[in-house]
C-alpha cells in the first residue's frame, strides 16, 4: 500500500492496480472502497493534495486556496455567472460540504424509470442497501440539539410557526460539536468526509493513492481503457511536476464531479452524442433575517435545519447556512460607509437559503487548460421557483421573529419589513439580479439503455467502451430534488458491486 | 478596496487589517483567473466615474463623498459586467477584512489560526 503525493519533474512515474478510480469524493472514494473490500487493488487518482482534519484552512480565504477547485472560480457561463461550487482535494466535495445525508426519494427511481428505462426495482432496493450501510459507517446523526445554534432553533421556530414539514438535518458526523466550519473542512474531525474512511481503508486495503495528480487523459487501447495519464501539480505553486501513467488491469472508473468528468472524457477523444449534456444542478440563494437579539450564526453547525415540504410543488429545498464575516461582507450590498453601517449588524444576521429543484440544463465542455467549461441558465419556470423560495425563506424568518429581511436582489430595497413581503412575490426574473451559486450538480455523462441519450449504461458501464464505469454525481440523470452525497454514495456502491459481481 | 471598507460604525477600515500582507499572499497564491478579475475590477473602479457621478476623472481624484457615489452606483450598475467586476473587488476585499482578528473580536468570534496550507507528503 502507498501514498504518492507531488512528484518534482524527472522520470515517469508509474503504478498499476487490477482498476484505476480517477476521485477521492462521494463517489470515487465508495467506488474505491467496495472494489477494495472485494479483494481488488485499486488506484485512487486525485487532483488535489491530500489534507488532514489539522491541514484544513481557518479562513474562507484559507479555504479558497487550500480546498476549492481553482479557488472556486469556475462560473457558469450564461446570462448569470454563478459559481460552481466543487473541491480539490482528497475527499472531494465531502471535505467541503455540509455532510447532509438524505435517502433517494422514491418518485426518483420511478422518474428514471419512466424517462430513462433505467430499471427501477433493483436499482432502488440496491441503493437503499447501499445507504444504510453508509449510515452504519459514516455514522449519520441529527445535529445535536446542543449544537444547533440560535439560527437552526429560529428556523425551526419559524416553520413550526408556518406549520410545513420541517426538522433538524441528518448528517455524516460522529457527535458534531457544532463549531461551525464546515465549508472550511471540520478541525474537529467530526464530519465524516471521505478522506478521513474510506479512502484510508482502501490504502490499508493494498492500495494506492495519488493526490495532487490531475488526469489528463485516459488511456484506451482500441475500446478497452487501460489506465490513465497526467502530471503532478504543485499544491501550493502549481507546478507542473512528474508524468504519471497509472494501468488499470480490469477498469478505469471515472468519478472526477459532474463537471470535470464529462471533460476528462472528452479530452480521451470519447464522442458520444450525450456526453457533456443533460448538466443539472440546484441553484441556490439566500435571504438574511436581522434579529432582534444577537443570532450570532457561526457559532453552531452550519447547516442544521431544513425543509422538504416544498420539494415536490413548487420545486424547492429550503435550509439554513451559517456563513463567516468574510463572506457576508461581500454579500450585503453597497460600499463604503453604507457597507460599514451595514455589517455592524452581522452578529444579527441569519442566512437562510432556498435550493431550486431545476429543471433547466446545460453543457459541460472540456474548456482551456482543461478546466470544465459550463453553459447553464435557468428559464424562467426555475427563476419563479426561486423568487418563490425567496419568498418562503422570507416569511419563515418573520415567523422567527426577524425584524427586516435583506434580500439581496438587484434592483429591490436593501431590506424589507413584514408588511413589505409583497415586493419579494415581484422580484425580477433575470438571473443577473441574483447572487446565487450552484452547489448540487448532476448529469453531463448521465446513464441510461438507449446509447442515443445516455453515456452509460445503468450500471454506470460507457455505452461501446470495456472497462470504462463513471461513479460520480454525472451519471445522475435528473435533479433529485435533495441533496446528492447519500445517492452518489449509493450509486457508486451499486455499479461496483455489480461489476465485480 | 480602502473605498470599500473605509472602516466607520465602530469597525475598523481595511488598511488596519493588514490589507496589505492580504495583497502580497493574494498575489502569490490566487489562480490566475482570480488575479486577472481583481486587477481588472480595481481598473474598472478607477476608470469609471465618468458612467456613476459624471466626472471624467479616475476615482483616486474625487471627494471622498463623489468616491463613495461612485462605488455605490458601480455596484448597483445596470450593466451586469460592470457590477460583476466591481463585486469581486469587493468579494476578495471582504476575505481579508472580514477574517482580521480585530473584526472577528467585534462579532464576538475567536481569532481564525494560521491556515497551515500543509498537506500530507508521504
Amino acid at each position: 500500500m502507498s501514498h504518492h503525493a507531488y512528484q518534482p519533474k524527472g522520470p515517469r512515474f508509474e503504478a498499476e492496480a487490477d482498476y484505476v478510480v480517477v476521485g477521492s469524493g462521494a463517489g470515487g472514494a465508495m467506488a474505491a472502497v467496495t472494489l477494495a473490500r472485494a479483494g481488488q487493488q485499486v488506484a485512487i487518482v486525485e487532483a488535489g493534495p491530500w489534507r488532514e482534519p489539522k491541514d484544513y484552512p481557518s479562513s474562507a480565504y484559507g479555504a479558497l486556496r487550500d480546498l476549492f477547485d481553482e479557488y472556486g472560480t469556475t462560473v457558469t457561463m450564461g446570462r448569470a455567472l454563478w459559481p460552481v461550487v466543487q473541491a480539490r482535494v482528497v475527499g472531494g466535495t465531502t471535505v467541503i460540504n455540509s455532510a447532509i445525508a438524505v435517502r433517494t426519494p422514491s418518485d426518483v427511481f420511478d422518474r428514471w424509470q419512466r424517462e430513462f428505462d433505467i430499471p427501477r426495482a433493483e436499482l432502488a432496493d440496491s441503493v437503499w442497501r447501499h445507504e444504510d450501510r453508509v449510515e452504519r459507517e459514516l455514522c449519520v446523526e441529527e445535529v445535536p440539539a446542543g449544537s444547533l445554534g440560535r439560527s437552526n432553533e429560529l428556523a425551526l421556530l419559524g416553520g413550526k410557526r408556518l406549520e410545513y414539514e420541517n426538522h433538524v438535518m441528518r448528517r455524516y458526523t460522529k457527535h458534531c460539536d457544532g463549531s461551525g466550519q464546515c465549508l472550511q473542512g471540520c478541525k474537529a474531525g467530526k464530519k465524516q468526509s471521505t478522506n478521513l474512511n474510506y479512502v484510508p481503508e482502501t490504502l490499508s486495503r493494498g492500495g494506492h493513492v495519488l493526490s495532487s495528480a490531475p488526469v489528463e487523459r485516459v488511456v484506451f487501447e482500441g475500446t478497452r481503457a487501460i489506465g490513465v495519464l497526467g502530471h503532478f501539480v504543485d499544491p501550493l505553486h502549481r507546478k507542473r511536476g512528474a508524468e504519471f501513467f497509472v494501468r488499470a488491469k480490469k477498469g478505469v472508473v471515472i468519478a472526477a464531479s459532474a463537471t470535470h468528468s464529462p471533460a476528462l472524457l472528452q479530452r480521451s477523444g470519447l464522442r458520444h452524442p450525450a456526453l457533456g449534456k443533460f448538466f443539472r444542478a440546484h441553484p441556490g440563494t439566500g435571504v438574511f433575517g436581522v434579529y432582534d437579539q444577537p443570532v450570532d450564526m457561526n457559532i453552531g453547525a452550519t447547516q442544521g435545519w431544513a425543509s422538504i415540504h416544498y420539494r415536490d410543488s413548487p420545486g424547492l429545498k429550503l435550509e439554513t447556512l451559517a456563513i463567516p464575516p468574510e463572506m457576508v461582507a461581500g454579500r450585503l450590498s453597497g460600499g463604503g460607509h453604507t457597507l460599514m453601517a451595514r455589517v455592524k449588524e452581522f452578529r444579527h444576521l441569519a442566512m437562510w437559503v432556498c435550493a431550486v429543484r431545476a429543471e433547466s440544463h446545460g453543457t459541460v465542455k472540456n474548456g482551456f487548460g482543461n478546466r470544465p467549461s459550463v453553459r447553464y441558465t435557468l428559464d424562467r419556470a426555475d427563476m419563479e421557483k426561486l423568487r418563490t423560495g425567496l419568498h418562503l425563506v422570507a416569511k419563515t424568518h418573520f415567523a422567527a421573529g426577524a425584524k427586516r429581511v435583506i434580500p439581496g436582489i438587484q434592483g429591490l430595497p436593501y431590506d424589507l419589513g413584514p408588511d413589505q413581503l409583497h415586493v419579494l412575490e415581484n422580484a425580477p426574473l433575470d438571473p443577473r439580479a441574483y447572487v446565487a451559486i450552484l452547489s448540487h450538480l448532476f448529469g453531463g455523462c448521465v446513464m441510461g439503455k438507449d446509447e442515443r441519450t445516455s453515456v452509460c449504461d445503468p450500471n454506470g458501464r460507457v455505452h461501446g467502451y470495456q472497462g470504462l464505469l463513471v461513479a460520480d454525481a454525472s451519471v445522475i440523470p435528473s435533479n433529485l430534488g435533495v441533496n446528492p452525497q447519500h445517492t452518489i454514495m449509493g450509486l457508486a456502491g451499486h455499479f461496483m458491486e455489480r461489476q465485480v459481481a | 478596496m480602502v473605498a470599500i471598507f473605509p472602516g466607520g460604525s465602530g469597525l475598523p477600515g481595511i488598511v488596519e487589517c493588514d490589507l496589505d500582507g492580504f495583497l502580497d499572499r493574494f498575489f502569490q497564491e490566487a489562480a490566475l483567473a482570480l488575479k486577472l478579475g481583481l486587477v481588472a475590477g480595481a481598473v474598472l473602479y478607477q476608470l469609471s466615474p465618468l458612467l456613476t457621478v459624471g466626472l471624467p476623472v479616475p476615482a483616486f481624484l474625487l471627494s471622498e463623498a463623489q468616491r463613495e457615489r461612485h462605488l455605490n452606483r458601480l455596484l448597483s450598475h445596470p450593466i451586469y459586467l460592470l457590477r460583476q467586476a466591481c463585486f469581486l473587488l469587493k468579494t476578495v476585499a471582504g476575505l481579508c477584512w472580514g477574517s482580521h482578528p480585530s473584526v472577528r473580536a467585534l462579532y464576538a468570534l475567536p481569532p481564525y489560526p494560521p491556515d497551515p496550507g500543509s498537506c500530507r507528503s508521504t
